[in-house]
């Protein structure tokens, strides 16, 4: 069995920080993620950041990315990709498929003193009738297509959904020479940024607001040839009467995103549902400590929000870790702290963030009153 | 306006055992509830298997019991309108050696001799029935379809109690029992303080499998069943890779302990307690198992069941180690010393039942069980004689 002291169960933006801040304090730090790369959604992400320096303002997703990876390597951190956390077990053991230089696996047990779970989420569905209809996807997948193995998922999209997420997917896709034909959004009011908004609308793309997707064709071969919409009323049903079909190949979902709780559960954290977080989180304190001692999450999977909070997040799980295995003082530790909460403060605000942070700041006096003190591992 | 309640009878647990009990006494015409702590089927009955077979029974009382129950299935997946996907499908017991195989002969002797169709078959007609095992072993004992069949056991446990609400059935999920008050004088059962109010009625059924011993606590009596963990992988949706539900011989020694066999395993598959066995679902995924260990009411699965599973079924299928595992699950058996279930009445409460204790024979004995205690509480006589499964046997 292998022993470490802090296992980053992600290499996300979160993930990654957390894993230097430790890596840094002088813990023996292991980085763990599925994928072929490091860097979670930085790597397709090719927009320029919003916020402040601190956060990379004004750098391309995918730059911060390469940027953390190297520091990350710099504090020493091991990094194990294409290895995949097949669970949390009894007595604290975690099972690694270890992804081996030469393509084959390995499962291997490993025990950490501490464990940072930065494992993000994933996107939600929408069922239709034809929902699995092959040409259907998440607007992430469209989006790692496009952004990161430069591949177009089709040739006419349309994008269900029009917050932040589906209105910069749509730019892209059109980046990448696809066409847009439109974009649906329920509500009665487009969900993104009107900056975002705006720059599709003057490519010429509508946004239809009140509209749902009702039914995806399928042609010959199987896959999507088009879609049937129709109005909404003011209870998200669709209004007879009020279908129109809109040719297409691709349909892309970008109807929100849910904190990915598989091993949160695992380890035994207490959940709670915290709807503007995205669903069922972990509750935590201000360390960043879940329900149980020595288990730290980190950026989506506490609640979905930006990069950027997910990269100070991660700061505070890696310093709260550190800190837990005596590599930082109680009084650093609280400093450091105290900064990047400021920080994040900063970050949330606006009509999002601010939502946010009040059910954040919910989330840990509930955490202050029902949890106290955080239960052993067992 | 009260929300006092009254039945003829109150059916504690929703599992198999439950579920048909309580399936049987409305069919006979008593007004029943079923309390259930959780949801249906959400204890063993959804952390277990899907098969019902003979060849893993005890010559005598339990293989006569396992028999009437898969004939029994098959009549109530006629009757039935909610479909528990019953599919008769042959068992085989693998044999890795000789010694093993000599085992199991004399075994299949003792079974034909009583009249059960299974036979013994050679490594060549193996390899016939099933082309994709090992091609070393010795042989195996084959069980027909009428002695070996699969059901879902989650459907099983909702055809039950979807059957009963015609003959009249009340279900209370999610019940938390407080109480279970007795008479004074005779201590005969009175009524039960819940969630819902009190429950009125002169007659209960303990069908709370492995959490009996909670429920007789509360009236101060001491059901010795214990929990005792099993743990299935299930795999990624794969082309029939087994025609057969498949086992190997050695889980009759995880079973019973007293058959004492030693197998030529690995530390961690001897440690972990393993049986290899496999079925394929109706979704074409495959449960792989098992194992027995005792670790009180943990359902977690542990990482080393998950290895010794893992290297123990590819020993006999060795093109599993190129398919997914994509889920694990764990459950508790209610294991009682004897490996026999508890099915009778309790002398010293005038109207308490108790049907518990089937280990891992609780989908396979629910139909029988469930008639039997009808019969019990109605005062008839049983099919046939089950005085061994009485409560009385610990006193």
């Amino acid at each position: 069995m292998i022993h470490k002291d802090v296992l980053v169960i992600g290499a996300g933006p979160s993930g990654l920080s957390a894993a230097i801040e430790a890596g840094k304090a002088g813990a023996d730090t292991l980085l763990v993620d599925l994928n072929l790369k490091a860097g979670g959604q930085l790597f397709k992400q090719i927009h320029k950041f919003f916020g402040s320096s601190a956060h990379h303002s004004g750098t391309r997703g995918y730059e911060i990315g390469s940027l953390l990876l190297k520091q990350a390597r710099d504090a020493g951190v091991e990094i194990w990709l294409q290895s995949t956390v097949i669970g949390i077990f009894p007595g604290g053991k975690v099972g690694i498929e270890r992804g081996l230089d030469n393509g084959e696996k390995d499962l291997v047990t490993l025990k950490a003193k501490t464990i940072i779970i930065a494992t993000g989420a994933s996107e939600n569905a929408i069922r239709f009738k034809g929902w699995t209809t092959p040409g259907v996807m998440g607007a992430g997948a469209a989006q790692t297509m496009v952004n990161v193995n430069h591949v177009r998922p089709g040739e006419n999209i349309v994008m269900i959904g029009s917050g932040n997420v589906g209105l910069i997917v749509s730019y892209q896709l059109m980046q990448a020479g696809c066409n847009v034909v439109a974009l649906l959004e329920a509500a009665p009011k487009v969900g993104g940024y009107s900056v975002h908004a705006a720059k599709i609308r003057r490519a010429g793309v509508p946004i239809y607001t009140s509209r749902t997707i009702i039914e995806a064709l399928a042609g010959e071969d199987g896959s999507v040839c088009g879609c049937v919409t129709a109005a909404v009323d003011d209870h998200f049903q669709p209004v007879p009467g009020t279908e129109e079909t809109l040719k297409c190949d691709v349909i892309t979902l970008a109807t929100g995103m849910k904190p990915t709780m598989d091993l949160v559960k695992l380890a035994g954290c207490a959940l709670k549902f915290h709807g503007p977080l995205g669903g069922y989180v972990p509750i935590h304190d201000e360390r960043l400590e879940t329900s149980v001692k020595g288990v730290f999450v980190a950026g989506d999977s506490t609640g979905v929000e930006e990069a950027n909070t997910a990269l100070d997040e991660g700061k505070i799980a890696g310093i709260s870790a550190a800190e837990e295995l005596g590599y930082i003082s109680h009084e650093d530790a609280d400093a450091m702290r105290s900064e990047i909460w400021s920080r994040l403060d900063s970050l949330r605000l606006g009509p999002f963030g601010e939502r946010r942070m009040k059910e954040k700041k919910a989330m840990m006096e509930e955490y202050s009153e029902t949890v106290k003190v955080p239960a052993a591992f067992q | 306006m009260t929300n006092e309640k009254y039945y003829d009878i109150v059916v504690i647990g929703a599992g198999a055992i439950g579920t048909s009990v309580a399936y049987h006494l409305a069919k006979e015409g008593y007004k029943t509830a079923l309390l259930e702590r959780g949801d249906i089927a959400s204890g063993s009955s959804s952390h277990c298997d899907a098969v019902a077979v003979i060849c893993d029974k005890l010559p005598g009382l339990d293989t006569k019991m396992g028999q009437a129950s898969i004939d029994y299935f098959g009549k109530l997946a006629k009757e039935f309108d909610y479909d528990f996907e019953y599919t008769p499908k042959g068992c085989l017991y693998v044999c890795e050696t000789e010694p093993e195989f000599a085992a199991a002969s004399k075994y299949c002797e003792a079974q034909q001799k009583d009249g059960y169709k299974m036979r013994m078959i050679d490594s060549r007609e193996l390899s016939e029935m099933e082309p994709h095992i090992s091609k070393d072993l010795y042989g195996a004992l084959y069980t027909p379809p009428e002695s070996s069949v699969a059901v879902n056991p989650y459907r099983l446990c909702f055809a039950f109690t979807y059957e009963a609400e015609k003959f009249g059935l009340e279900k209370y999920t999610y019940c938390k029992i407080t109480k279970i008050n007795l008479n004074d004088k005779t201590n005969a059962v009175e009524s039960l303080e819940t969630n819902y109010g009190t429950i009125h009625t002169k007659r209960i059924v303990n069908c709370a499998g492995a959490w009996a011993p909670f429920v007789g606590k509360l009236t101060g009596l001491s059901i010795p069943i214990e929990p005792r963990k099993g743990t299935n992988l299930v795999s990624e949706q794969t082309p029939r890779l087994c025609n057969n539900k498949i086992m190997e011989y050695g889980y009759m020694m995880s079973k019973f302990d007293s058959i004492n066999f030693k197998r030529k395993v690995s530390k961690l598959v001897e440690d972990q307690n393993i049986a290899f066995n496999l079925e394929y679902t109706n979704s074409n995924n495959l449960l792989v198992g098992g194992n027995r260990l005792f670790r009180g009411y943990d359902i977690r699965t542990e990482i080393e069941t998950v290895k010794a599973i893992c290297e123990r079924a590819m020993r006999f299928f060795p093109e599993l180690a190129n398919i997914k595992c994509i889920r694990t699950y764990s459950g508790v058996r209610p294991f009682v010393k004897d490996h026999l279930p508890i099915v009778s009445d309790v002398d010293s409460i005038p109207g308490y039942y108790i049907a518990a204790g089937h280990e891992g024979d609780g989908i396979c004995l629910s139909p029988i069980t469930g008639k039997f205690m009808a019969e019990i509480v109605a005062g008839r006589p049983t099919d046939f004689d089950i005085s061994k499964l009485d409560f009385k046997r610990f006193a």
